[in-house]
């Protein structure tokens, strides 16, 4: 059997769909460049302070600056989402981390001779660390 | 069985998922040394410093816009993408997939649920296009990225910001919310990496995302055949895995509880929220673990670099084996010793 006959029939996305996205794609791109940047040169320095912030005196204004309740509300919502994701995210490393371990359990060791493991019963060989393999 | 497993993304897809990563990794890295510039001083100075970072971040946020939009069309003027809205509506086989991962953790089910398995192997028949974490992944990502581009091109306009807030500090705490808000996106792409780099018969990874659906070989067993296995037993773990993947977890743990914790003490760039004295950002243990997260996510982008070398490769080795066709199918496409050898390939079917 030749590669080229098993490969499976794909109807993917035609050329036209690709082309007219990725034209429409640049043109909000660079729509939105227009928008956000104008035809000034460079980059915008009004609002923005340079990250290593030593000068200093800029937290006063802060404090007494944020006028607006609404924002205030949002980040602290935002931190609240962030943590609960995290968390929810946290779960799903541990899940994917111990099922990884009893799925690696399963597999032939490495250099474990081939013809003994056709008894394919998922076991780890004695030896292992033992580490969730227990093939159930 | 390939090792390759089942492709499932277009060529169309799998392109877009390099260049997406490709840009959200720059942003990452670029937006991160702003928001934990304490931390990640060498990133920022390594980069250009505040102009250099935020130009970066800027140009690779006209890219993401580009992708985004991009996508979107892709998949409201095609019929394969219309085709996928289905495929991605969370259902009960997500519910259940989830449950049984815990069962299967806790040694009460034998395999993991069609809707959960990375590896198919021989039942690759019955694993759907996305697992219930894909289903999850493309919905947050999707809002994420949406969210990230509207609030990045609202912060860049001078006039939309100036319209919206009066003062320079509500201004600043709209920037915060932006970088807030790709915390979670930040986290979630620290799992990913794991999840698609450290499954054991995929180790050092899954190439799924990388190898189309077009380039990949089925091969269907007897029909009345029904596999009772997904012949994962037959593959050998790599060497190095239990020690790469207990350090990589343990990073990525680090790294997503850093971040958050990070996020927290920080977010007030470029003034802290309350201006309280000391606190997180002046941490050791902070710093360290804010530093491991961009390890993983630098790992991400070789490993995503990666993909696609054995993509290239792949194709080759196609190439080659239509020259001459006597050559035995199923040869060993990739040389890193995780993968199962050409001896599995063969005997199958
Ligand atoms: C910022 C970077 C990335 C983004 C935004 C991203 C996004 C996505 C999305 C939305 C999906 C489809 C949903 C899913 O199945 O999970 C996906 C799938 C996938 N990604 Fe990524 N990805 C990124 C980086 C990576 C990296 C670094 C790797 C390799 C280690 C990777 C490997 C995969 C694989 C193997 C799949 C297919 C999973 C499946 O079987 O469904 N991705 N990615
Ligand atoms: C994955 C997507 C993105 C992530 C993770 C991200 C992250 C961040 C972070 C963490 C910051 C620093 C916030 C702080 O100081 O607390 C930031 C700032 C910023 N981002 Fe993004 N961002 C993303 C996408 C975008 C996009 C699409 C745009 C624009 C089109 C954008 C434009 C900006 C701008 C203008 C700033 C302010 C930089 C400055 O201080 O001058 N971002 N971003």
């Amino acid at each position: 059997m030749t590669a080229e006959e098993d490969l499976p029939e794909v109807s993917g996305y035609s050329r036209v769909s690709v082309l007219i996205s990725a034209v429409v794609g640049l043109a909000v791109a660079a729509l939105s460049l227009f928008w956000a940047q104008g035809l000034r040169i460079g980059y915008e320095s009004l609002y923005r302070v340079n990250p290593s912030v030593e000068g200093g005196g800029i937290g006063s204004d802060w404090v007494f600056g944020n006028t607006i309740p609404a924002l205030d509300f949002l980040i602290a919502l935002i931190h609240a989402a962030d943590v609960i994701m995290g968390a929810f995210i946290l779960v799903m490393v541990f899940i994917h981390w111990a099922a990884f371990q009893r799925l690696a359990g399963q597999m032939r060791e490495p250099g474990e001779d081939v013809s003994e493991a056709v008894a394919a019963d998922g076991g780890s060989p004695a030896g292992g660390d033992g580490q969730g393999g227990d093939g159930a | 069985m390939s090792n390759l497993d089942h492709g499932k993304f277009t060529r169309v897809t799998t392109l877009f998922h390099s260049l997406l990563g490709l840009d959200v990794f720059l942003l990452f890295f670029t937006g991160y040394a702003i928001m934990f510039n304490d931390e990640l001083w060498w990133m920022l100075t390594l980069m250009g410093g505040a102009s250099g970072v935020t130009a970066i971040h800027r140009i690779t946020g006209i890219g993401l816009v580009a992708l985004v939009i991009f996508w979107i069309t892709l998949q409201i003027i095609s019929s394969t993408g219309r085709s996928n809205f289905s495929k991605i509506l969370p259902g009960k086989d997500d519910i259940d997939a989830f449950i049984q991962d815990i069962q299967f953790v806790l040694g009460r089910a034998d395999e993991r649920h069609p809707s959960a398995r990375q590896f198919g192997g021989y039942k690759a028949d019955e694993v759907p296009l996305l697992s219930y974490i894909g289903k999850g992944v493309v919905f947050i990502f999707s809002i994420e990225l949406t969210l990230l581009a509207i609030s990045g091109l609202l912060i860049w306009s001078k006039t939309g910001l100036a319209a919206m807030f009066q003062t320079k500090a509500a201004a600043m705490a709209f920037v915060t919310f932006h970088g807030l808000l790709g915390v979670i996106m930040l986290m979630g792409v620290m799992f990913h990496i794991f999840e698609h780099g450290m499954h054991p018969a995929f180790y050092p990874v899954e190439t799924k995302a990388f190898i189309p659906r077009s380039m990949v070989p089925e091969h269907h067993g007897d029909e009345d055949e029904e596999p009772d296995t997904t012949g994962i037993e037959r593959l050998s773990l790599s060497p190095s895995w239990r020690t790469v993947s207990t350090i990589f977890g343990a990073m990525t743990v680090i790294g997503i509880v850093s971040v958050l914790i990070g996020s927290i003490f920080d977010e007030g760039y470029p003034v802290p929220r309350e201006l309280a004295i000391g606190g997180g950002p002046s941490s050791i243990l902070l710093t360290v673990g804010i530093n491991l997260g961009m390890v993983v996510l630098g790992v991400g982008l070789v490993l995503s670099m990666y993909g696609n070398v054995l993509r290239i490769r792949w194709e080759q080795q196609l190439e080659e084996e239509r020259e001459q066709p006597t050559a035995a199918d199923g040869g060993e496409p990739q040389t890193d010793g995780g993968q199962p050898n050409a001896d599995d390939a063969e005997s199958e079917n």
